[in-house]
């Protein structure tokens, strides 16, 4: 490999970029992945997190066991939304910035 | 390593590391920022990031984000490309009874500078016609908009250290103790000595505190996020609830819990948040879901920042705020002013610590 190979092929990110965040403190795949992306395409890491557990071990030479491994996120494999979507439109959790507007006297507080 | 600095800035995610950068600009001694993990892996890399001003309440609040909004510019000219877009900010709103409460929130902020425009059904289609045509109005500013919150706090730390910031990563701190004039830090990773402590640990503020003996009143608010899969642009502005990325995917997420500081991602949440980007931009319906996930954010216990001196401590400094990426130019500012001039260019004693007492 040379620092121009691909490591993550969702997200075009190369051997070279991940050694440099390494060199810049990036310890685990998390790390790595919200400094350059590397990961966070739709295979969702599925495909470069060992290959990126190789470059952290020879990088820093941290034992394998002691590499975190990615965090999975629902839905692990990509869905539509609507196939999420209840069409329900009434919300407990999530709110609409108006919402949080408070008026007191019939003013803006 | 060093052991002995002039400030050490507990905490490194988008407020610390401003910090860290605007007083690294200004001030020549050595300074440190510890962080228990790494920058990024808490509130600062889980969040949508809005630079968000126009409907936030009461006024003086909106204007203190006004002010941090306006800096954004030139700190992306300073520290490099954090995909900064000042897209301008849509609150579109679905019932006739909210038309009110808009046209008095733009009446109220008028005088302060920020401008808000109230928009019919009409003209919030012209602006986002992807929006449901359900509308009825929205507000729109356009001081709103949106940066990339990994590329931003990146930047604020190679800034940083260019200018001579150490960090050290992973690195808990267990206790602090302050005898003659210093701070005694003791990590899990050595003991360091400072002049100047600043605590800026966020969700965890108050477990900082509580080091020094000091209540810091922060709670936590659990937000959760979709992100979909990368989509030809056609999201113009911000819109309060998703905006669309510089690489195409959208981020859709408006929801609030106290959970801690769990950070699963639920199914109830999720489907919610799924519906309210159908609601709210029906033509998502078949855009992938490519992860969720979800933040904990830092809630003051009166929702405002806390910023400024501990006053039973001298040389003792807290900022622990909600809003991190829209502040964070400015508390950087601030707080670099406070510690080196002793005093604030705006005004923050409505932000300090004392309030809660």
């Amino acid at each position: 490999m040379d620092k121009s190979t691909i490591i993550c092929r969702c997200e075009e990110i190369s051997l070279g970029e991940i050694e440099e965040v390494i060199s810049n403190g990036a310890g685990t795949f998390d790390d790595i992945k919200r400094l350059t992306r590397c990961g966070m395409g739709p295979c969702q890491s599925k495909i470069c997190n060992c290959l990126v557990a190789n470059i952290i071990h020879e990088k820093t030479g941290t034992p394998f066991h002691e590499i975190p491994l990615p965090r999975m996120r629902m839905p692990i494999s990509p869905i539509k939304l609507e196939t999420l979507a209840t069409n329900s439109t009434t919300f407990s959790s999530v709110k609409s910035v108006l919402d949080e507007v408070e008026l007191e006297d019939g003013k803006v507080r | 390593m060093e052991t002995s600095y002039e400030t050490i800035i507990i905490g490194g995610g988008v407020v610390g590391s401003s910090i860290a950068y605007h007083l690294s600009e200004r001030s020549k001694e050595e300074i440190l920022v510890l962080d228990k993990k790494f920058p990024l892996s808490g509130t600062s890399g889980s969040t949508q990031a809005w630079v968000w001003v126009h409907n936030k309440t009461p006024s003086w609040y909106a204007e203190f984000n006004m002010y941090s909004a306006e800096l954004y510019p030139y700190l992306s000219k300073k520290i490099g490309d954090i995909e900064y877009k000042r897209t301008g900010g849509l609150s579109p709103f679905f019932n006739e009874a909210d038309r009110e409460k808009a046209e008095r929130l733009a009446k109220a902020y008028k005088p302060l500078g920020i401008k808000i425009k109230v928009l019919s059904r009409e003209e919030a289609l012209e602006k986002e016609p992807s929006l449901n045509p359900d509308v009825v109005g929205a507000t729109f500013s356009s001081i709103d908009g949106n940066v990339n919150p990994f590329r931003l706090v990146d930047r604020y730390m190679r800034a940083a250290k260019k200018n001579g910031v150490q960090y050290s990563t992973y690195n808990k701190v267990t206790e602090i103790q302050k005898q003659e004039g210093q701070f005694t830090v003791v990590s899990e990773k050595g003991t360091f000595v400072c002049k100047n402590l600043v605590l800026a640990g966020g969700t965890w503020s108050r477990v900082l505190g509580k080091l020094m003996d000091v209540t810091i009143p922060v709670n936590q608010i659990r937000g959760q996020i979709l992100v979909t899969e990368p989509l030809k642009p056609f999201l113009h502005y911000t819109i309060s609830g998703l905006r669309q990325a510089f690489n195409g995917e959208v981020l859709i997420g408006y929801s609030m819990e106290q959970e801690g500081l769990n950070r699963a991602t639920t199914l109830d949440v999720i489907q919610e948040t799924a519906n309210l980007a159908v609601h709210y931009v029906p033509s998502l319906r078949k855009a992938k879901v490519v992860r969720a996930f979800s933040g904990i954010r830092a809630m003051p216990e009166d929702g405002f920042p806390i910023l400024g001196k501990i006053p039973e401590v001298e040389n003792l400094y807290v900022a622990a705020t909600h809003s991190g990426v829209t502040l964070s130019p400015l508390i950087g500012t601030l707080m670099t002013e406070l510690i080196l001039d002793g005093e604030t260019s705006i005004p923050i004693d409505r932000y300090s610590i004392s309030r809660f007492r």
